[in-house]
C-alpha cells in the first residue's frame, strides 16, 4: 500500500509538473481568420463611423457561430460590436466590415462591385483577393497567418490604412477589378 | 480511498483544471495584439483521406499525422526516408549491405508490414514505384516500392501519413498506409542551406547542399524552384575475412558511396476567373556504388586478379515526373479538376573491379550489366459538390504502367556472368505493360455538429487480372467536447507490380564448398515455375479495422490512441531457391542451367495487428519561448496465418514467416521534445526500437532492442541565418552482434557482423554542422 501510495505521489507530481507546462497551442484557422478581422479593424479608419454599432457583415457565415462567440460584449473602435449574416449580397445593408467567404468566388466580381464607393472594408480569405480588388486578404503560410493589404482600393472607398498595419501585411497595389 | 478512487479524483480535478484554463486561453487570445495573433500557430490541416477538405488531424474519422517543413529543418536530416524514420515511430527504414540493387534503394515498411503496402503521393497525385525488385535476404524482399531518394526535402511543406487503408479512396497499395507529400505553395521565404558531417567512426561524410526559390506570380500563384545536391561517402562496418590469408577486411559493408543531383519546380498559375492551371516536374539523378562480397583468388579468377577481387556494383537512378492539371469550380458549391500524371524509374546496373569467369583472362573487368524501368501515366477527373452537410466527390482515373528489363553486353551475362552481379540476359528481357480504370465515389456526412460519417468506394478494373471492388466506411463520434471516438472499416487490394510478374534473372557465384552455382529468379509463368508450384499471380486482398480516441482537454495538449487490425490474404512473396523434387523438375533445371529457382507466388495470408498512441503538448514559456513534447508509441504483430509452400517444400516458407513475423521490430517509440525561442532551438528525439530477429540457415537468430538519441542545436544569428549542430544516434549505439553464429559470411566474427536488418542501421553516430539563409 505504501508502494501504491508513493506511485501515486509521483503521478500526481507529473501531472502538476505537465499542468505547469501546458500554456498556448494552435489555434484553429476559423477562430485565427475571425479574431483578425476584429485586430485589423483597429488599424483601419473609415470616413463615416455614425452607426451605434461596429457591423461586421458575414456572407454565408463560413464560420458558423464563430464570429458571434467571439465578440459578444466585445468593442471596436469604442462601439459594440453587432454581426450580421447574410446569405446574398442583395441583402447588405450598412457595414463596416464585409467578410467574403473562398465559397462566393465566383460572385466576386459582382460582390465588389456592389460595395463600390462604399465605405465597406472587404475581408477574404479567397486566393488573389487583395489583387482582384479586394482590400484585406488572409492566407496561411507555414501555419501562420499572412496579410495582403490593397491600400489603393482601399483608399477608394475612403479608408485609411494605418503605417502600423503595412507594416506587418505585404502591401498590394493597383485595382485590377 | 483506494487507488482506483484516487486516480478518478485526480482525473477529475485535472478536467477542470483543464477545463479552466481553456477559458482563461481564449479570453487571452481575444485580448492580444494583432502581432501576437500573426505568431500564433494555426492548428495542424491535413487533406488525406479526404478529398481535398482540409481538416483537423484531431477530427479526422482515421488516425493521421502531419509531419511539417518547420520539423524537418529542426533535425539536420536531407534524406526523406530518414526523416520518415526519424518521427514516425512504426516506421521502419533499414540499411542493408551486400544486397545488390537494395543498397542503393533503401526498403522501409509501416505498422511492420510491405514496402509495397504503403501509397506515396505528391500533392494527392500517386507516386510511380521504383523499377527496381528488392530480391535479395532484406526487410520487403520481393518488393518494389516509392523511391523516396528522387524528392528534396527543401521542396517539402508537410508531409502527411494516413495511418489506415484507403484503396476504396486512392486504389492499389492503400493497406498499410498512405503517405502525402504536400509542396511548398505561395508567399513561401527563399533560402539556401549547406551541410557537412561525418560518423564518429570518420568515415561516411556527407556534403549537401540546396537551395529554394519563389517566383511569385499574379493572383498568389508562383514558381517554385528547389534545387539539391548530396555527396554521402561510404561507411565501413564489415568484420574480418576469415577466408584470407592474413585475414583482413576487404568487403564493403555500410553505407554506400554516392553523388544525388535532385530538381523540383512546382508552380501554380491562377487565372482571372476561377481557374487555376498547376503543374510540377521532378527530375532526380543518383550515382551510388556498393561492393559484393570479396572474391579470394581461385582457379578462375587468378589469371586476372593474383590476389582476389572485390565487384563494385554501380547503379545509376534516374527518376522524372511531372504533373500538369487544372481546378475551378462551377458553382458555389461544385469544383471540378482535371490533371494528368506521368512518372519514369530507370535503374541502370553496371559493375566494374570483377570478371567474368567463364572469359578467363580475357574478362573485362567491368561491364553494362543492363537496366530496370517503370514508367506510369494517369490521368485522373474529379468533381466535389456540396450539398447542405453532405459533401460528395466523385471521379475517374486512368493509368498506363510500363514495365521494362534490358539486358546487358554479352560478357555480362555470359557463362558465369560478371561476378558481383550477373548481367540481364536477353532471355531476361521484357517490355510488359498492362492499363486500368477505375470509378470512385465519397460521401462526408455530418449527421450533426457530434457524428459525422464518411463512406468511400472504388471499382477498378485491370487489364491483367480484371475487376476489383472496394468499400471504405469511416465515422467519427464527438462523446464530450474534449473526447473523440472514431472508426474505420475498409477492403483493399494490391495489384501485383509488373516488377514481380515479369522480373527474372540469373546469377552464378563460387558456393561455400569452391563450386560454381547458377540459381535463377524466373517469372510466374514459366514452365520452371509452373512446375515448382507457381501460378499467375492474383492481386492481394486485405481488410482493415481501426479503431481510435482523442482526447483533447485543451488546445495544447492531445492524447490519441488507436487499434488497428489488418488482414491481407494471398500475400505476393518471392519463394526461396528451390531445387528438383522430381526427376520432371530436374530436367527442367538442367534445361536452363540452373541448380535452383526461385518465382513470386501468392503464398500467404498474413494478420497484422496493434496500437499507436501518442501524446502531444505545447508550453509557451513567453511571447517568445515555448517548448513542445511529443511522444509516439507503436506497437505492431503480423503473424502468417497460412503459407503455400511451393512445390510441397518446406525450405519455401519458414525464411519468409521468420522475415514477415520477427524481421521488424514489433514496438518502437519516439520522444521528441522542441524547445524554440527567438535565438535558438533545441530539439532531442529519443528512440525507442524493439527485438526483431534474422533466420539463417533455418535457425533464427533474435537481436535486441535499443535506445538511439538525436540532438539538434540551432542559433539564429538573425532572422534570415541560422547555423546549426547536432548529432543523430548521439551516444553512438550499435545494434548487438550474431549472438551464437559464427560464420565467414554472417556471424559475429564474419564478413557481415551485424543483421541486415538493424532498424537503425549499424554504421553509428552521425555529427553534423549546418548553414542556412532565408532572402
Amino acid at each position: 500500500m505504501l508502494i501504491v501510495s508513493k506511485q501515486i505521489k509521483v503521478i500526481l507530481v507529473c501531472l502538476l509538473f505537465e499542468y505547469t507546462v501546458l500554456l498556448n497551442a494552435s489555434e484553429p484557422p476559423e477562430k485565427l481568420k475571425a479574431l483578425i478581422v476584429g485586430k485589423v479593424a483597429k488599424y483601419v479608419h473609415w470616413k463615416k463611423c455614425d452607426n451605434k454599432y461596429f457591423i461586421i457583415t458575414m456572407l454565408n457565415e463560413p464560420f458558423p457561430q464563430l464570429f458571434k462567440n467571439l465578440y459578444t460584449n466585445q468593442k471596436i473602435k469604442k462601439r459594440p460590436v453587432k454581426i450580421n449574416n447574410i446569405t446574398s449580397i442583395n441583402q447588405l445593408q450598412a457595414t463596416d466590415i464585409l467578410y467574403i467567404p473562398k465559397v462566393n468566388i465566383l460572385q466576386l466580381p459582382e460582390i465588389l462591385e456592389s460595395v463600390d464607393n462604399k465605405n465597406i472594408l472587404t475581408v477574404s480569405d479567397i486566393r488573389g483577393f487583395a489583387q482582384k480588388g479586394g482590400m484585406i486578404q488572409l492566407s496561411f503560410v507555414s501555419q501562420k497567418i499572412k496579410l495582403k493589404v490593397n491600400t489603393d482600393v482601399a483608399r477608394e472607398h475612403n479608408l485609411h490604412i494605418t503605417p502600423t498595419l503595412l507594416r506587418i501585411a505585404d502591401r498590394v497595389k493597383g485595382n485590377n477589378k | 480511498m483506494n487507488i482506483y478512487k484516487s486516480i478518478f479524483f485526480i482525473l477529475l480535478s485535472f478536467s477542470y483544471i483543464f477545463a479552466t484554463e481553456e477559458r482563461r486561453q481564449e479570453s487571452k487570445l481575444i485580448n492580444s495584439s494583432l502581432e501576437e495573433l500573426m505568431q500564433v500557430e494555426s492548428e495542424m490541416q491535413a487533406k488525406l483521406g479526404s478529398r481535398g477538405e482540409e481538416r483537423s488531424p484531431l477530427e479526422a474519422t482515421s488516425p493521421i499525422d502531419v509531419i511539417t517543413y518547420q520539423q524537418i529543418e529542426r533535425t539536420g536530416l536531407n534524406s526523406l526516408t530518414d526523416v520518415l524514420r526519424y518521427f514516425v515511430a512504426g516506421f521502419n527504414a533499414p540499411e542493408t549491405s551486400v544486397a545488390d540493387g537494395s543498397d542503393h534503394v533503401r526498403a522501409y515498411t509501416l505498422r511492420g508490414m510491405s514496402p509495397d503496402q504503403i501509397l506515396i503521393l505528391i500533392n494527392g497525385k500517386r507516386m510511380h514505384t521504383s523499377a527496381l525488385l528488392h530480391v535479395n535476404g532484406v526487410i520487403g524482399r520481393g518488393s518494389t516500392q516509392v523511391d523516396l531518394e528522387s524528392i528534396t526535402l527543401t521542396a517539402i511543406e508537410k508531409i502527411e501519413i494516413l495511418r489506415d487503408g484507403a484503396a476504396a479512396q486512392y486504389g492499389s497499395d492503400a493497406i498499410s498506409g498512405v503517405i502525402n507529400i504536400i509542396l511548398k505553395g505561395a508567399d513561401q521565404s527563399n533560402r539556401v542551406s549547406v551541410h557537412t558531417g561525418e560518423r564518429r567512426e570518420g568515415d561516411g561524410r556527407e556534403l549537401h547542399a540546396d537551395a529554394f526559390i519563389s517566383i511569385p506570380l499574379k493572383y498568389d500563384g508562383f514558381v517554385n524552384i528547389a534545387l539539391d545536391v548530396k555527396s554521402q561517402e561510404a561507411t565501413q562496418r564489415a568484420g574480418i575475412d576469415q577466408r584470407l590469408s592474413p585475414p583482413s577486411i576487404e568487403t564493403h559493408v555500410g553505407i554506400p558511396d554516392s553523388t544525388s543531383y535532385k530538381t523540383l519546380i512546382n508552380t501554380e498559375i491562377p487565372l482571372e476567373s476561377d481557374i487555376t492551371l498547376y503543374g510540377k516536374l521532378i527530375l532526380s539523378q543518383r550515382k551510388s556504388q556498393a561492393s559484393a562480397f570479396y572474391r579470394p583468388v581461385n582457379q578462375y579468377s587468378s589469371a586476372l586478379y593474383s590476389n582476389g577481387f572485390l565487384p563494385m556494383i554501380d547503379a545509376q537512378i534516374f527518376d522524372s515526373s511531372f504533373t500538369i492539371g487544372a481546378n475551378g469550380t462551377w458553382s458555389d458549391e461544385t469544383s471540378w479538376e482535371l490533371s494528368h500524371t506521368y512518372g519514369h524509374n530507370g535503374f541502370d546496373y553496371s559493375v566494374y573491379d570483377s570478371m567474368n569467369y567463364t572469359l578467363g583472362e580475357k574478362s573485362p573487368n567491368s561491364f553494362n550489366n543492363g537496366s530496370l524501368h517503370f514508367t506510369q501515366n494517369i490521368t485522373n477527373f474529379d468533381i466535389k459538390k456540396k450539398l447542405n452537410s453532405i459533401k460528395l466527390a466523385a471521379g475517374a482515373e486512368y493509368k498506363i504502367e510500363k514495365y521494362q528489363v534490358k539486358a546487358g553486353d554479352e560478357e555480362s551475362y555470359i557463362g558465369t556472368g560478371s561476378q558481383g552481379f550477373s548481367g540481364f540476359r536477353p532471355e531476361n528481357e521484357v517490355h510488359k505493360d498492362r492499363n486500368n480504370y477505375a470509378l470512385y465515389f465519397d460521401a462526408i456526412y455530418n449527421v450533426n455538429e457530434d457524428f459525422k460519417v464518411e463512406a468511400a468506394t472504388r471499382y477498378e478494373d485491370y487489364s491483367d487480372f480484371g475487376f476489383t471492388t472496394n468499400a471504405k466506411l469511416s465515422m467519427s463520434y464527438k462523446l464530450t467536447s474534449e473526447l473523440l471516438l472514431r472508426s474505420s472499416a475498409n477492403s483493399g487490394y494490391r495489384a501485383p507490380s509488373l516488377a514481380q510478374s515479369s522480373f527474372s534473372h540469373i546469377s552464378t557465384f563460387v558456393n561455400t564448398s569452391g563450386v560454381l552455382t547458377t540459381q535463377g529468379t524466373f517469372r510466374p509463368e514459366h514452365e520452371l515455375s509452373q512446375s515448382l508450384g507457381a501460378k499467375e499471380l492474383q492481386p492481394e486482398r486485405s481488410k482493415n479495422i481501426t479503431l481510435g480516441s482523442v482526447y483533447r482537454p485543451t488546445s495544447n495538449l492531445s492524447i490519441t490512441l488507436d487499434y488497428f487490425y489488418v488482414e491481407v490474404d494471398d500475400r505476393i512473396l518471392l519463394s526461396s531457391e528451390l531445387s528438383a523434387t522430381n526427376p520432371q523438375q530436374q530436367v527442367l533445371l538442367d534445361k536452363y542451367g540452373v541448380s535452383a529457382a526461385r518465382f513470386f507466388k501468392n503464398a500467404a495470408d498474413t494478420q497484422t495487428q496493434g496500437v499507436d498512441l501518442k501524446i502531444n503538448y505545447l508550453y509557451t514559456i513567453d511571447k517568445l519561448s515555448k517548448i513542445n513534447f511529443a511522444l509516439w508509441y507503436n506497437k505492431n504483430q503480423t503473424k502468417v496465418t497460412e503459407c503455400t509452400s511451393p512445390s510441397n517444400q518446406t525450405l519455401g516458407c519458414s525464411e519468409q514467416i521468420s522475415r514477415v513475423e520477427d524481421g521488424q521490430p514489433k514496438s518502437s517509440l519516439k520522444l521528441l521534445t522542441t524547445y524554440q525561442t527567438q535565438k535558438m532551438n533545441i530539439t532531442l528525439n529519443i528512440n525507442y526500437y524493439g527485438e526483431y530477429s534474422q533466420m539463417m540457415n533455418e535457425i533464427s537468430y533474435d537481436f535486441d532492442s535499443a535506445w538511439t538519441s538525436d540532438i539538434d542545436i540551432s542559433y539564429h544569428i538573425d532572422k534570415d541565418l541560422s547555423i546549426s549542430v547536432g548529432a543523430n544516434n548521439l551516444f553512438d549505439t550499435l545494434p548487438n552482434k550474431w549472438d551464437g553464429l559464427s560464420g565467414n559470411f554472417y556471424g559475429y566474427d564474419g564478413i557481415k557482423p551485424y543483421a541486415r536488418y538493424s532498424p537503425f542501421g549499424y554504421s553509428g553516430a552521425y555529427y553534423y554542422l549546418k548553414a542556412s539563409m532565408k532572402f
